[in-house]
């Protein structure tokens, strides 16, 4: 049983923030519809091109990681038929998912109240940089500008050069929590308006949440003046004995934990009196971990990119083997008994067009063709 | 505004042996629910929850800031030693989902008997051969790639501040949790601290699978960089065609060198790019850079502490952070219907 079977979503998601909430709640087994068209694409179809043939904006990867189990419709939004169309469209949806800049959807008469007079029981996630409200609602930012602005990124870097880190354009670390806990709230409002008929407006803030990751660390400052000024301690941590990475025989790094002196005395055992760092600075990471973790202590080699691609059993269903040899994002959970299977690889731009709004609209051939004359449902890019 | 959980039993069963960083995963799931308005019954193992005593501690009592912010809106109940007889009395009520962590084998027998919608919380992936060796939440970053892409290339890979190894399985646990609470019979939910640090950071595995090479940390010869301004330091984060409008802002006729023309040119004369950047950062405050640079659209980030979060004025707007029983709380992080949801102090009830 699919807990989502039935919920149907629209999504404006874009990147990895709305695109993914998307995605997730498509895992879980709704009909999720991507809208984009040829007059505004999903930006990963262009930041992850990979060459200039036709048809490049469908063989992104970063696309094809974020949008797999989705199906794709093309209509433009600029267009009053477009607009039209989806506001058709949401009458039969219980779920609409969008992280345009503010205003977009104010603009093109698709907001909340909007929705909310054509669907009364439809819940819009609205994802944004700063929120829907307050005087930075219009302010733009990327994943590693919220590093900065959320607070993590002053908690994190070395000891000694004073310099605080962002997690970078490789992670853009806050953009990947956002779907996990919007997802979730997501279902919470569906569940909700199944019960009271009433939807929902959530309005999600992505600096809030890259905040929120580090919750504790506000209550403490609020509390103590001491730490107002944040310490940077590298990879050490309050309350633990000593933590940090060593470098191996291999050029490998191996992070270690000791919680407290009874870890500290087990890993002077292991390593014979020796200090950790010389200790490991003579054998591989691999045989200095397992020497390690038979002692019970908590050590592991630090992976890259390419081990996590490697080791499958590591990976375990966080990432989906296509069976073309495609890649593409698994899920965060696993539900028992159910194995990890991507229904659908993500949409050619306006690939479901003409088979979405013919079974969810009842559009026959003439007004299809209608709607192609007029570019409602380009699917060529217009801007390249 | 009505919180949308009313009316849902959540147990939050914390085992008596779990590790610090499956601990931190679980009560925020449960946390989150219990801000939603879920009565989230926390079962805390004899001898009580150890983030009792986890810092960063308040100067005023000694209580674990940690613990006040993972356990909002719960009722807290400490499981005697007999914790069978205690669980199966609870499970005789109406509980309509449970949070249980590996390795209570007591939790996970009577939860499974009895049929309770659940997601439990563990550590490693259930594909990786057993036997599991110990983990923290640091070498989970180890594990998920996520260390590996922080800090300087010929130095140590760097954490993220925070418990960034168990809050992503947090989330996701609470996700499972919700889906679990969707329809009737939905499997029971398995969430790893590994696999969900290794799936927000799948950026690492989709750049190796397509380029053959993995992204790794490149600090200082990054194109987005943290330096030293006025009063603190600013993130300089802007889009891969956004150079243009960055030269526009600096103003400074080196950065229209024919040579900075195109974006692998400009990633391998990095050096030289904030060699000019960083001085105009160095007499110009936050404030100013942060302003001059949202103007043109170019979304640079001035380095906040979590102290000063509490005075931001889109943080005070919004609500963000709400004054909890003295202590200055994070809410939620959404709007629902335009309201925040005020989390409340946990609510110790006696032992059973």
């Amino acid at each position: 049983m699919k807990p989502l079977s039935g919920i149907r979503v629209l999504d404006f998601g874009l990147l990895t923030a709305g695109a993914n909430t998307s995605a997730m709640l498509a895992d879980l087994g709704a009909d999720v519809v991507k809208i984009e068209s040829g007059a505004y694409m999903d930006p990963f179809r262009t930041v992850g091109q990979r060459d200039t043939a036709p048809g490049w904006w469908n063989r992104s990867p970063q696309f094809h990681f974020t949008n797999r189990n989705k199906r794709g419709v093309a209509l433009n939004l600029k267009h009053a038929e477009g607009r039209r169309l989806i506001l058709e469209l949401a009458k039969g949806c219980d779920v609409v998912v969008e992280n345009f800049r503010r205003g977009v959807l104010e603009r093109f008469g698709l907001d909340y109240a909007a929705l909310k007079a054509v669907n009364p029981r439809i819940v819009l996630a609205s994802i944004s940089s700063q929120g829907d409200t307050g005087p930075n609602r219009l302010h733009a930012s990327y994943g590693s500008t919220l590093d900065a602005t959320g607070g993590m990124a002053a908690l994190t870097g070395y000891a000694d050069d004073g310099l605080p880190r962002i997690s970078g354009m490789d992670v853009n670390y806050p953009d990947q929590v956002v779907s996990l806990l919007a997802s979730g709230l997501v279902i919470a409002a569906v569940m909700n308006a199944r019960r009271t008929g009433e939807g929902a407006l959530l309005d999600i803030s992505q600096r809030e949440i890259a905040s929120f990751m580090i919750g504790e660390e506000i209550v403490a400052a609020g509390a103590d003046p001491k730490r107002r000024a944040p310490p940077r301690q590298g990879n050490a941590q309050d309350g633990i004995a000593s933590q940090r990475c060593y470098r191996c025989t291999d050029g490998r790094w191996v992070a270690v934990t000791l919680r407290d002196a009874n870890d500290e005395m087990t890993s002077k055992r292991v390593t014979a009196q020796m200090n950790l760092a010389e200790w490991c600075a003579a054998r591989g990471a691999s045989d200095a971990t397992a020497e390690l973790n038979a002692a019970g202590l908590a050590a592991a080699v630090v992976r890259d990119g390419m081990d996590l691609i490697r080791e499958r059993n590591l990976a375990g269903d966080t990432l989906a083997w296509l069976p073309d040899g495609g890649l593409v994002k698994g899920m965060p959970y696993r539900f028992a008994g159910v194995p990890l299977v991507v229904e659908r690889r993500a949409p050619d731009l306006g690939e479901h067009t003409n088979e979405t709004l013919r079974e969810l609209l009842g559009l026959d051939d003439d007004a299809l063709a209608k709607l192609a004359a007029l570019g409602v449902t380009s699917a060529e890019p217009e801007r390249i | 505004m009505t919180r949308p959980l009313l009316g849902i039993t959540i147990l939050e069963i914390d085992g008596p042996h779990t590790p610090l960083c499956i601990r931190l995963a679980t009560s925020l799931a449960a946390k989150i629910a219990a801000d939603l308005g879920a009565r989230v019954l926390k079962l805390e193992p004899p001898g009580g929850d150890m983030v009792r005593t986890t810092p960063p501690l308040l100067p005023a009592d000694g209580r674990s800031a940690l613990f006040q912010f993972l356990n909002t809106s719960k009722r807290s109940i400490t499981l005697p030693t007999d914790r069978r007889a205690a669980l199966d009395a609870l499970l005789a009520g109406r509980i309509d989902a449970a949070l249980y962590e590996e390795g209570d084998v007591v939790a996970a027998a009577l939860l499974a008997e009895r049929n309770v919608a659940r997601v439990e919380i563990a550590g490693w992936p259930e594909s990786m051969p057993q036997p599991h060796p110990p983990l923290s939440g640091f070498t989970v970053l180890a594990l998920g790639g996520l260390l590996d892409m922080v800090g300087e290339a010929d130095r140590e890979p760097l954490r993220l501040g925070g418990h960034q190894g168990s809050y992503p399985a947090g989330l996701a646990a609470f996700t499972a949790l919700m889906a679990q609470l969707a329809a009737k019979n939905v499997p029971p939910a398995r969430v790893s601290l590994v696999e969900a640090l290794l799936w927000v950071n799948w950026k690492a595995a989709a750049g190796a699978h397509a380029d053959g090479k993995a992204p790794t940390r490149d600090g200082t010869r990054s194109e987005f960089q943290v330096v030293p301004c006025a009063d603190g330091h600013i993130a300089l984060v802007y889009g891969v065609t956004q150079f243009d409008a960055v030269a526009a802002l600096i103003a400074d006729p080196r950065l229209n060198d024919p040579r900075f023309a195109t974006r692998p040119e400009r990633r391998r004369l990095i050096t030289e790019i904030y060699d000019v950047l960083k001085p105009w950062c160095a007499t110009r405050t936050r404030a100013e850079i942060y302003k001059a640079a949202q103007a043109r659209g170019i979304p640079f980030g001035a380095i906040v502490t979590p102290f000063e979060l509490i005075s931001d004025p889109q943080m005070v707007d919004r609500g963000f952070i709400v004054d909890m029983d003295g202590l200055k709380m994070p809410r939620l992080p959404v709007l629902w219907n335009g309201t925040g949801f005020a989390p409340s102090p946990l609510i110790e009830e006696a032992g059973r």
